[in-house]
């Protein structure tokens, strides 16, 4: 926008030239300005010891003069005596600066005459000589009667004449004159000349340093911009986001979190190439149907985006409009994997309308993220809105410092789930599940702690919190199997391995431990946690895949971690009695697990017909609502 | 580019005073002396002027014929200028029907020949003509000259 206004638009660049000009001239305006003050009193300090030394002068004349009652000039006319005195001391002022000195009259006809001159013989004015001057000021002198300086601007000899009256009777009667020779001026032109070019060169440094600031602050701005620019997509990175997240005012925005629906599969059917070209066209989307200069979309991270469409005179309808326009946008694309074939991309929003109400842009994001939580959870490609008063009420959402507060003071507990052996129908191992007790004593969920503390190091304290109460919980009671969930971030934490290999060095723990692990593209990708589970296997913990079929399922990936149990994704099973894929999913899930002597536990059991029908698939484990609901382990 | 080019033109206009060392000197004051000389002369002789310099420089004939008709001759000329120290009867000689300026106060004072002088008096151009000798030469000045005529 602003490289089309530079160009396209020349009245920007008359602008910069007349302000150039303008600091030029005034700058030159200061200088000669400058410099006359400085010629002035430099004239001023270097006549100063003449003048004084010629109005003595004058003063003597006088003096000399005073007796006597004829006009002055008669009186040295008829004094040969008196005008040789006087001349002999007007010769001792001549130097190589003083050119002249000389005392002249004005006659009856208007004409100036010699009466004393202290030239040398050969150089001497004559007695009466006329005087032709050269600058109508002189005639001033007998109006104001006061000492004049005149400048010569044209005079190859001379610079400056210093004209004394002598008075008589408050009548100016004579004049003396001293004529400054060019070389004092010269003198004093060589340093006003010095400081001319000292000053000019200042300037021109100081107009070097401020382009070259200039060029380096455009440079500085070129790779900012660059640094704060996602290459892929072209719109902001999270760069831009950590440095301005503390600047942007959340009153003036609605913030939306979007997450491509099924990225990881296009990425794993067509490949990385056609993933990158869904990402950027997924942007230039996003780009276009936003306001330009209002709204921001910042690459979160992967296939997730961070929109900030801007309120309009407190309208959250419009930003609310730009976040749906950009949904069924995307809905509307046909995204062109090659000439011919093209496939539709959804999407995923959650969307938080009170940003201003969060404490930070992190909090704020963190509800936006909540809600896309729940978007995905209601089966992906919608819209869902971050409810304040359904997440305040029923589940008491907890901020950040309430959890760590709660973690401090061991309010976090487990709450345990059973998983049921399918053949003989008793308990086979339990699940602990995050549960928090808040200062109302009111139970609070994983679903409302979770997002919260997505990428804080307060989801590692948390791991770490319940696996000592399972470790607690294994060493209470010798007969139970429990299994607890890791993240991916957790298996590649060193102080959660450490943990887990400290427990391992008693007997019958880890054996009885079981570590569930949700598959995720961070992990597959990652050779140190892959290597970890491997260690932790080695260690005698069971390593089970939570959730599998809901996001990266992926058989290889199976082979890769070499787990020992599977979880089918409990919105699958939910579905197995009434939806055929789900019902086919499900059984090529336990093929598969058979053959590569994987044991599969199906979530969600929560009727009698759902349980017969997995166990006629050949599941070897149930876990849901049928058989009990999370709660404190029966003695 | 043309960033520069404006400064540069800047700075020279600002530096324009130092630019007089391409001029000489005693051109501009020969050139104000020739054209001094050129309004006397036309003040004092009625018609064409024809200017003779004994001993005239190349420099002096290169800048008076921009103003005069120069002759090498007194005979050919009406208004001679004498301005070295020169025998003015070796090159006038009975020619007292001409005008004689010199360029020395001195000169005028001591020969009777000289109507007028035009000289250098305290690094100050000065002009002097003699009362009686203009009288006899029947000349007329105008009156912006009264200020310059003595009366000896």
């Amino acid at each position: 926008m602003r490289k089309i206004l530079f160009t396209k638009n020349p009245i920007y660049l008359i602008f910069i030239a007349l302000f150039i000009s303008i600091v030029f001239s005034l700058l030159l305006y200061g200088t000669i300005k400058l410099e006359k003050n400085i010629t002035q009193k430099m004239i001023e300090i270097s006549t100063f010891d003449v003048i004084s030394i010629a109005n003595n002068n004058a003063s003597s004349i006088e003096k000399s003069l005073q007796t006597s009652t004829r006009a002055y000039s008669k009186e040295l006319e008829v004094n040969p005596k008196l005008r040789a005195k006087i001349e002999e001391n007007l010769s001792l002022l001549l130097t190589s600066n003083i050119k002249y000195a000389y005392l002249i009259y004005k006659d009856a006809r208007g004409i100036f005459r010699f009466l004393a001159d202290g030239a040398k013989e050969n150089e001497k004015a004559f007695l009466n000589q006329k005087f032709d001057i050269d600058n109508s000021r002189w005639l001033e002198v007998f109006e104001t009667k006061k000492p004049l300086v005149l400048e010569h601007s044209y005079s190859q000899e001379l610079s400056i004449t210093y004209l004394v009256p002598i008075l008589k009777n408050n009548e100016v009667e004579l004049i003396l004159a001293i004529d400054f020779s060019i070389k004092k001026i010269e003198e004093i032109n060589k340093i006003i000349n010095w400081i001319q070019y000292t000053i000019i060169t200042i300037i021109f440094i100081v107009i070097g340093f401020l382009i070259l600031l200039l060029i380096q602050t455009f440079k500085y701005l070129a790779i900012k911009k660059s640094a704060y620019t996602d290459k892929l997509t072209g719109v902001f990175n999270r760069n831009y986001l950590q440095e301005t997240e503390n600047s942007i005012n959340l009153n003036e925005y609605i913030l939306a979190t979007l997450d491509i629906d099924y990225f990881k599969a296009v990425n794993d059917t067509y490949g990385h190439d056609i993933g990158d070209k869904i990402l950027s066209q997924t942007a230039q989307i996003i780009t276009s149907t936003v306001r330009i200069n209002e709204d921001i979309i910042i690459r979160y991270g992967g296939e997730e985006f961070i929109i900030l469409a801007k309120i309009n005179r407190n309208d959250n309808l419009s930003a609310l409009n730009v976040i749906e326009r950009i949904f069924k946008n995307i809905q509307n694309t046909q995204f062109y994997i090659n000439n011919q074939e093209f496939i539709n991309v959804t999407v995923s929003i959650g969307v938080n309308l009170v940003p201003h109400k969060s404490r930070s842009f992190s909090d704020a994001f963190k509800l936006a993220d909540l809600a896309l939580y729940d978007a995905k959870s209601k089966g992906r490609n919608n819209i869902e809105i971050y409810d304040e008063i359904k997440n305040k009420n029923s589940e008491s959402t907890l901020s950040i410092n309430e959890i760590k507060d709660a973690i401090e003071k061991k309010q976090v507990v487990c709450f345990y789930q059973e998983i049921i052996d399918a053949k003989t129908q008793e308990i086979s191992h339990y699940e602990a599940l995050l549960r928090i007790i808040d200062k109302n004593g009111n139970i609070v969920l994983p679903e409302q702690i979770l997002p919260i503390i997505k990428g804080t190091f307060i989801l590692r304290n948390i791991t770490k919190a319940i696996l000592k109460i399972c470790y607690k919980k294994l060493q209470e009671r010798k007969d139970i199997k429990i299994n607890l969930n890791l993240n991916p971030k957790d298996i590649i934490d060193n102080s959660i391995l450490q943990l887990l290999k400290n427990f391992a060095l008693e007997d019958n723990i880890s054996s009885r431990l079981g570590l569930e692990i949700v598959e995720s593209e961070d992990l597959i990708n990652c050779k140190e946690a892959k290597d970890n589970l491997l260690m932790l296997k080695s260690l005698g913990y069971k390593i089970f895949i939570d959730d599998f079929g809901s996001g990266y399922s992926n058989f290889i990936y199976l082979t890769e971690i070499k787990s020992d149990y599977i979880k089918i994704d409990g919105n699958i099973i939910s579905k197995i009695l009434e939806d055929k894929i789900s019902f086919l999913l499900v059984k090529s899930i336990i093929d598969f697990a058979k053959e590569a002597d994987i044991k599969v536990i199906a979530l969600y059991v929560n009727s009698k017909e759902i349980f017969e029908l997995i166990k006629l698939l050949g599941v070897d484990y149930a876990q849901g609502y049928y058989f009990s609901t999370p709660q404190e382990i029966k003695v | 580019m043309k960033f520069i080019i404006f400064l540069i033109t800047l700075i020279s206009f600002v530096n324009a005073d130092q630019y007089t060392f391409l001029l000489n000197k005693y051109d501009k004051e020969l050139e104000l002396e020739a054209k001094i000389i050129s309004n006397i002369a036309t003040a004092s002789i009625k018609g064409e002027i024809k200017l003779y310099i004994p001993e005239i420089s190349s420099i002096e004939n290169d800048i008076y014929s921009k103003f005069f008709i120069l002759t090498n001759s007194c005979e050919d000329a009406n208004f001679i200028f004498i301005k070295r120290n020169v025998d003015l009867d070796f090159y006038c000689k009975n020619n007292n029907s001409k005008l004689f300026f010199t360029n020395n106060y001195e000169k005028l004072l001591n020969n009777d020949r000289y109507l007028g002088a035009f000289f250098w008096n305290k690094s100050r151009p000065n002009i002097t003509f003699i009362k009686a000798r203009l009288e006899k030469q029947k000349i007329e000045l105008s009156k912006d000259y009264d200020k310059f005529v003595e009366d000896f």
